[in-house]
């Protein structure tokens, strides 16, 4: 047993040094442990903590207000509304009544279905979605606990279906679709907000935390070219010109050919913005969802960008500038039709079975004859047309601000024979787009600048401030300034006295060239009629083309196509000022 | 200093007593008696302890409320739990307290025995696994949980004192250390390999080193093991700390604690959690109850890793309060181990002063990330029935040895 002996105070001493070394020792290892601790919280307190905050929150995006497409007066034709979802957290309201009572006043619900949704034990409760701005607001005003009043934005098009090809809509994040809102999506987008809750591991949100926002920055507004009253008054003539001639379609582009700037494009029929998954006609049998996406598809197309035809007799206008720009033809240089002419072991007919008889490169031009552009055609040889072809920028595209436009659809050079050169000299056997022809004719009349065609012009901020102004490139000097004028009077010519004489405006110098293409199997009986004119025809404006698909009667372009231009000039000159 | 003013107060009229019967240095047992019967209680530790205690169990509530409302809809259901167990520890440590520690000498090698045989209890059918280890088992009929392994500790730090007493001046001599050395070694060993925890082996192994350096009055050994061990421990982090860690796992728990990132979502998560936590308390930390961690972030939030939540709601100011309690605690133990009786009373404490310092530190340090990650509870603080009750009657042990604390050495 333990006893007292002699040695003990001895041992007593020993035993207390060590026991206060081992003390000291572990004293000595917690002021290190806190020293340690000092580290963490105080140094590293700011690393652990944003780790931590990033690890704590959860984040629910805002949306950002997309970006306005305005016409070139400030016109809106693309706005988003904001619509207010409303719904009640169970958890978080404190005076039930009060609640049941606001909304049933400022939402027009009735208490029966309002009392049930409030006294739902649930996380969160939506009351009433697509709500106004305004009475989302005076909810918010109210300040009651425990009621949510989310902000939403909805794109809106206030003229329906006009221009709908063009400016494209949005999608369920606000992400543009189709047109412009695609091409412009980078400036139209905006920056989305961010609502930042703390949550848990499993991520419910704790409620006492509050939350942090980070606002949206709204997208910008985008200027375009075109003219809402033009846009709007050239849909009427298609939409006329499609229902007396029973057509398929009609298109027209209004253009400034100075500057490639676009006024109007139509391509009727066309469908509302603000529903555009719904068909705009009914369908014979009910789709299936592939199918109706496809036909979704079909409806949504622009076919003046993303079609290509055969020009047909428009194209002579490029046949006849790189002749004269070649020098192989002069205006007064006279040929003689006798209603055909034989390329090769082909025999290719003019439309006058009879033929033009004597004429001179002017007059052949208004007769639209085509024995005489063939032989001009010939004239310049396979490698020469295919030079200008490529000059005139036909092998490319426009480099429009529209997405998916479709290419050329041309012989290769080494396939070309002269059967092929001649067909191609009349506007046959290859295909091209409208907003191709067009810029084409636009850069033979205007002094031989290659404009591009387009629709954007600048970007502004909220402020209205210019964030962007858009620039295209024009490529100069693609034909001569005397050959332009030369074109210029012989256009004019065929409107004044020619086959466009249906175009023609009293008190304005109008320029033109029509066309009546058939369409591919020949043979079948369907036409497409065109018509381009330009006005004034001295100092170019304004061109515009008018294409009717498939017109049933009268099929020629120089009757149905060349009135819808003239009573489109006959109006937009004078408003324009020209 | 204000204790051992408050301490010396207390024994004043104890003093005064015993002078009034003489200058006799001496101590017959009669006078044991009267002494004995003249009630002295350590208040100052007992304070100490109901303060650790009082503020871990609001810390319990604190780090285990939202996770308990999740998983039992009781918000107190680990604060309950724990208040009984503390409500039974306290009852355990007041009839130690009154009961002579010389009573317990003769269980010594009985405790010994027991808590081996509790060790292969584990492995029976009554032995339950939880978090993939079989650490406790349940006592039938009573619907209670022991982990065998605080069991061991009580056992040891008895066994050591009594084995201390009864070598005397054996413990001198090379073969008496190697003995002392090799007695806890079985109880180590076990505790690691069959419970597999391998924190519960390395605190008991601890105590018996502190236990027998104690005892030992040479400091050369000691100093050159230390030595030893710092050298081995640092040539091994070295080696680890140059391994491929995606193709080598022999030492993953040291490469997770050179670089927790590395392996954020599986062994370093709950490290890297606790960091997060002790880091985003700051200074003044976010207030009580104001953890986010505790969200079911971390892992063992009211166990093991209570620690970072204390730091995470209450700051620095909340972790140097608990540091400086234990170091409270062991200081006014050790006054009362240097003034025990005699050397069974002394080596008593020192045990006991082992586990908790020890205890305390490793879990602090796994906390901070100091050391490589392994469970360790934090004494007094964290949930743990078997712990706290254990820890308790330890207190109970150092109280009784207080009592005997003759006076006139003071």
């Amino acid at each position: 047993m333990l006893k007292d002996s002699n040695g003990q105070l001895h041992n007593k001493i020993i035993y207390r040094k060590k026991i206060m070394t081992v003390v000291a020792g572990c004293t000595l290892v917690f002021v290190l442990l806190f020293a340690r601790l000092v580290y963490l919280m105080v140094w590293r307190a700011e690393h652990y903590s944003q780790l931590a905050t990033e690890l704590h929150e959860r984040e629910r995006s805002i949306k950002a207000a997309r970006g306005r497409i305005l016409d070139c007066n400030g016109v809106v034709l693309a706005d988003n509304r904001t619509v207010c979802t409303i719904s009640v957290i169970y958890n978080q309201i404190q005076d039930s009544e009060e609640v049941i009572r606001v909304l049933c006043q400022e939402l027009a619900l009735s208490e029966e279905y309002v009392r049930p949704k409030v006294e739902k034990y649930s996380s969160m409760e939506r009351i009433k979605s697509n709500v106004d701005k305004e009475i989302g607001d005076r909810i918010r005003e109210y300040d009651l606990p425990g009621v949510k009043v989310d902000e939403d934005y909805k794109r809106y098009y206030p003229y329906g279906a006009l221009a709908s090809k063009v400016l494209g809509f949005t999608g369920g994040d606000n992400q543009g679709i189709i047109g412009l809102e695609v091409v412009y999506e980078k400036y139209l987008q905006g920056e989305p907000g961010m609502i930042l809750t703390m949550t848990d591991a499993k991520g419910i949100e704790v409620e006492e935390a509050g939350e942090r926002r980070i606002e949206p920055k709204s997208g910008n507004d985008l200027c375009i070219s075109m003219d809402r009253n033009i846009q709007t008054y050239a849909t009427q003539l298609a939409l006329q010109a499609m229902e007396t001639k029973e057509a398929d379609s009609v298109s027209i582009i209004v253009m400034n050919p100075q500057n490639g700037e676009l006024l109007a494009m139509v391509n009727v029929p066309e469908f509302d913005l603000n529903t555009p998954y719904e068909l705009s006609y009914e369908p014979v049998v009910e789709p299936t969802a592939e199918e109706k996406q496809e036909l979704l598809n079909q409806m949504w197309r622009n076919g003046c960008i993303n079609d290509t035809y055969e020009p047909g007799s428009t194209f002579k206008v490029i046949t006849a500038a790189a002749a004269l720009e070649e020098g192989v033809v002069t205006p007064n240089d006279s040929f003689h039709c006798p209603g055909y002419v034989v390329v090769d072991d082909r025999k290719i007919r003019c439309h006058k079975i009879a033929g033009h008889g004597s004429e001179d490169f002017v007059h052949a031009t208004m007769n639209s004859c085509n024995p005489v552009f063939v032989t001009v055609g010939l004239r310049l040889g396979v490698e020469n047309y295919y030079k200008y072809f490529e000059s005139f920028g036909l092998k490319t595209k426009t480099g429009i601000d529209l997405p998916g436009e479709a290419g050329t659809i041309m012989h290769k050079m080494e396939d070309m024979g002269n059967v092929e050169l001649a067909t191609v000299s009349f506007g046959q056997s290859f295909q091209i787009t409208p907003i191709q022809l067009l810029t084409t004719i636009s850069s033979i009349v205007n002094g031989g600048n290659r404009i591009t065609p387009h629709f954007g012009v600048r970007a502004l901020d909220e402020q209205g401030e210019v964030v962007e102004e858009f620039t295209y490139p024009i490529q100069e000097g693609i034909v001569s300034e005397e050959v332009s004028a030369t074109m210029r009077d012989i256009l004019e010519m065929v409107v004044s006295e020619g086959g466009g004489v249906n175009g023609k405006v009293e008190g304005y110098r109008v320029g033109g060239k029509t066309a009546t293409s058939q369409t591919l199997p020949r043979g079948s009986g369907r036409y497409i009629a065109s018509f381009v004119g330009f006005a004034p025809a001295d100092d170019p404006q304004v061109i515009a083309i008018a294409i009717i698909n498939n017109p049933q009667g009268v099929y020629y372009g120089g009757q149905i196509a060349a009135p819808v231009i003239r009573q489109l000039f006959e109006n937009i000159l004078p408003y324009l000022g020209i | 200093m204000a204790t051992t003013v408050r301490r010396t107060r207390d024994v004043q009229s104890n003093r005064m007593s015993g002078r009034a019967r003489g200058g006799d240095h001496r101590l017959t047992r009669g006078r044991r008696k009267r002494e004995q019967s003249e009630y002295f209680f350590d208040y100052s530790l007992l304070f100490i302890v109901l303060f650790l205690l009082g503020f871990g169990m609001i810390m319990i509530y604190s780090a285990s409320s939202y996770a308990a409302f999740q998983s039992y809809g009781d918000a107190a259901y680990y604060l309950k739990k724990q208040a009984l167990a503390v409500t039974l520890g306290l009852i355990a440590m007041m009839v130690v307290a009154n009961i002579p520690y010389h009573f317990w000498e003769r269980f010594a090698t009985l405790g010994y025995g027991v808590s081996v045989a509790l060790i292969f209890l584990v492995l029976t059918p009554l032995g339950i696994e939880s978090h993939g280890a079989r650490r406790w088992f349940r006592i039938p009929g009573v619907g209670m949980q022991i982990q065998p392994a605080e069991v061991a500790k009580l056992a040891m730090i008895l066994f050591l004192a009594v084995m201390v007493c009864k070598m005397g001046k054996g413990v001198r001599t090379i073969k008496g250390f190697v003995l002392m050395m090799v007695m806890p070694l079985p109880v180590v060993v076990l505790i690691w390999k069959v419970t597999d925890n391998l924190s519960s082996a390395i605190i008991v192994l601890s105590i018996a080193l502190l236990m027998v350096f104690v005892a030992s009055p040479d400091y050369k050994k000691f100093v050159a093991m230390g030595a030893v061990a710092i050298l081995f421990v640092s040539l091994l982090v070295v080696y680890v700390s140059r391994l491929d860690p995606s193709t080598n796992f022999r030492f993953r728990r040291i490469q997770v604690w050179l670089n927790p990132e590395s392996d954020s979502q599986d062994k370093g998560f709950q490290t890297l959690q606790g960091l997060y936590a002790i880091g985003s308390g700051g200074v003044l930390g976010k207030g009580l109850g104001r953890s986010m961690q505790k969200l079911s972030f971390l892992p063992e939030a009211q166990n093991d890793m209570i620690f970072s939540i204390i730091c995470e709601e209450l700051g620095l100011f909340g972790a140097i309060a608990i540091i400086l309690m234990f170091i409270l605690l062991i200081w006014r133990m050790m006054i009362i181990a240097n003034n025990a009786s005699d050397l069974f009373g002394a080596m008593l404490v020192v045990g006991v002063i082992g586990h908790v310092a020890v205890q305390a530190i490793l879990n602090i340090a796994v906390v901070t990330n100091s050391i490589p990650n392994t469970g360790i509870s934090l004494p007094f603080i964290s949930y743990g029935g078997t712990s706290v009750v254990f820890l308790l009657i330890e207190i109970g042990l150092v109280l009784s040895v207080a009592r005997r604390i003759q006076l006139k050495e003071l």
